[in-house]
């Protein structure tokens, strides 16, 4: 397996000179297939970037030829993707979902979260149980009687059905919020206690304080998932063009102007990934200490 | 369940936690309603609706025959079970679910052992490497599906030569490559974390020890890799099991139903053939098939790698 061979070249290379057999060489060859290998992954990864981004230049006519390399660069179209499509209305939507979805998860996830990590009562293991499974239930099963429950009252067509249950709490977030939670010792809770906290203060004043990380992990990641989303904004307002996010309107880019403009559609699918890459460089880490912490320790 | 195994892992600390405390039941319990009716109402939120679609499934209701709605009992599940397409339909979800995520998560290994090294430009190669992971899913689906795949304009005829329509011929495949290129950066990024915890005092000691690297991987790594592996492997599968904008933007399920999954399954018989009871059935189904992929795909990888117990 490959595995075998990505260890640091130069320890493996001391390794065996101190085991008095094979020559150094190997070590600057183990070097060299590792990474070219590397390379090659990295390529594969990147190479259909690559390609929109230069298709993305190139002009109408080019766009639709198989050459990868712009003849002459057209910025413009970059202005032209918003010229051409309402993309503020779609951002300002996307926007509104994502980010009023995330203050709701926080307002409604935390306190059940907390219920569930410092609380003991018969039943709270049923109950995060039961949260779990929420977390395992995929949309398209429970969305009919949702539907017609946002459809009963003329909701459909807008963004609401998708932010109010938000509000409702986030299975999701809920568990991970439980897990950030219970790390904090229960010793600065009960001190806060004995000094006549009320159960809320503790909550309020001392926990979320210290488990600011897990906020911040729950919220990109409820984030991510609402700015992603495909499905929910294409059942509640695939005929309403006016709530469209940015998700739906890119499909549809493509759908309305057929194969015809390709460099624009390239654009827009920049235009669209840009946000989201910028959200994640400030916040890398603590999304990655967020997904870690979901269930290993 | 080892879903459930997975997300209990802090128990112990919990109970640590938790000496038994003989305080008045009366006091605690004054203390702890306030957060009460934000869990209780959480938890009726999420179920309701499951509930109901359990109630729908034992219903004969079609939405273009009004007022035809009444109990059927079984009959829906039956119906389902006998119908060749829903088959055809799990058994793709299967497929699809168990392939992408194991090699999503053996790339992302690969690429995590690569990173985990120190090289010029690690931060930016990391960087770019997660992009992936970060773009619209929906604009991952329609990236692939002009730039790779398109038989006149895509990279891949362009490569190999041919005009392969690659979405007509080898759909669910297509469809796998790139839900595999959507996830292996999570799965990376899951991997490296768990590398990057490693003692590195332990390594040395195996190198003096005479370790070589193979067997440091496979006793020392891999063991201490077991539980982020799990995880990946869990939250991998839930997500990939609901795979639904890539199927709905290459190939809207077809040719014919050949890339069909559930969830997309599901979606085309609520709501473009608006029959309630049989698509809430088919979801009672995909709910069970879920757990039931989770845990399967978790033991099988762990008796192939046999690092699941003993660790920690």
């Amino acid at each position: 397996m490959s595995v075998s061979t990505t260890w640091p070249a130069a320890r493996g290379a001391n390794r065996s000179r101190r085991a008095g057999g094979r020559p150094r060489r190997q070590g600057l060859l183990s070097w060299v297939a590792l990474h070219s290998l590397g390379l090659a992954l990295g390529l594969m990864f990147l190479l259909p970037f690559v390609f929109v981004l230069l298709t993305a230049f190139m002009s109408d006519q080019q766009a639709l030829t198989a050459t990868l390399w712009p003849r002459e660069w057209h910025p413009e179209n970059f202005a032209e993707v918003f010229t051409s499509a309402p993309m503020l209305r779609y951002l300002g939507n996307s926007l509104l979902y994502a980010v009023l979805a995330t203050a709701g998860m926080l307002l409604s996830s935390v306190p059940a979260a907390y219920a569930l990590a410092r609380l003991r009562w018969r039943g709270s293991n049923l109950a995060f149980l039961l949260v779990i499974a929420a977390m395992l239930l995929p949309p398209q099963v429970v969305a009919v009687p949702l539907y017609s429950l946002w459809a009963n009252n003329h909701l459909t067509g807008t963004l609401w059905p998708l932010i109010i249950p938000y509000f409702l709490g986030d299975a999701f977030s809920i568990f991970l919020l439980r897990q950030f939670f219970l790390t904090v010792p229960q010793d600065y809770l009960d001190a806060a206690r004995v000094d006549g906290c009320s159960e809320l203060s503790v909550l309020v004043r001392v926990l979320l304080p210290m488990v600011r990380p897990g906020l911040a992990a729950a919220s990109l990641f409820t984030f991510l998932y609402t700015w992603n989303d495909y499905f929910g904004p294409l059942l509640y307002t695939g005929e309403a063009q006016q709530s469209w996010t940015l998700s739906l309107a890119l499909a549809s880019f493509r759908g309305a102007h057929r194969d015809t403009q390709w460099n624009l559609t390239m654009a827009a699918t920049i235009v669209v990934m840009l946000p989201v890459i910028l959200l994640f460089l400030f916040a890398q880490k603590s999304f990655v200490r967020g997904i870690t912490f979901t269930g290993v320790k | 369940m080892t879903a459930v195994e997975l997300a209990l892992p802090t128990t112990t600390s919990q109970d640590r936690d938790h000496p038994v405390q003989p305080r008045s039941d009366r006091g605690a319990w004054k203390r702890r309603a306030p957060l009460l009716p934000a869990l209780v109402f959480t938890i009726a939120v999420t179920q309701v609706p499951f509930l109901l679609t359990v109630f729908y499934s034992f219903q004969s209701w079609n939405l273009v025959r009004p007022g035809s709605q009444h109990f059927v009992g079984l009959r829906n599940y039956v119906d389902v079970f006998a119908d060749s397409q829903f088959r055809g339909a799990m058994l793709n979800t299967v497929v699809l679910t168990v392939v992408c995520v194991l090699v999503a998560m053996l790339l992302g290994l690969g690429l995590a052992l690569l990173l985990d090294r120190a090289f010029l430009g690690r931060g930016v190669v990391r960087t770019l490497l997660i992009t992936p992971f970060l773009i619209l899913p929906a604009a991952g689906a329609l990236l692939w599906k002009t730039t790779m795949f398109d038989p006149t304009y895509g990279l891949l005829n362009f490569v190999l030569g041919g005009e392969t329509d690659w979405l007509s011929e080898f759909p669910l495949a297509s469809v796998m490559a790139q839900v595999v290129w959507q996830w292996t950066p999570f799965m990376m990024l899951l991997i490296l974390a768990g590398l990057q915890s490693q003692s590195k005092e332990v390594l040395e000691a195996a190198q003096v020890d005479g370790a070589g690297r193979w067997r440091t991987f496979a006793s020392i790594t891999l063991p201490q890799l077991s539980r982020f592996l799990q995880l990946a492997a869990l939250l991998g599968a839930i997500y990939v099991v609901n795979s639904f904008d890539a199927i709905f933007l290459m190939t809207q399920g077809g040719p014919g139903t050949a890339s069909t999954n559930l969830p997309y399954y599901i979606y085309q018989r609520a709501f473009e053939g608006f029959d309630i009871g049989q698509s809430s059935a088919m979801g009672v189904i995909v709910v069970i098939l879920t757990m039931i992929v989770s845990t399967f795909t978790l033991r099988l990888m762990f008796r192939a790698f046999d690092v699941s117990g003993g660790v920690r």
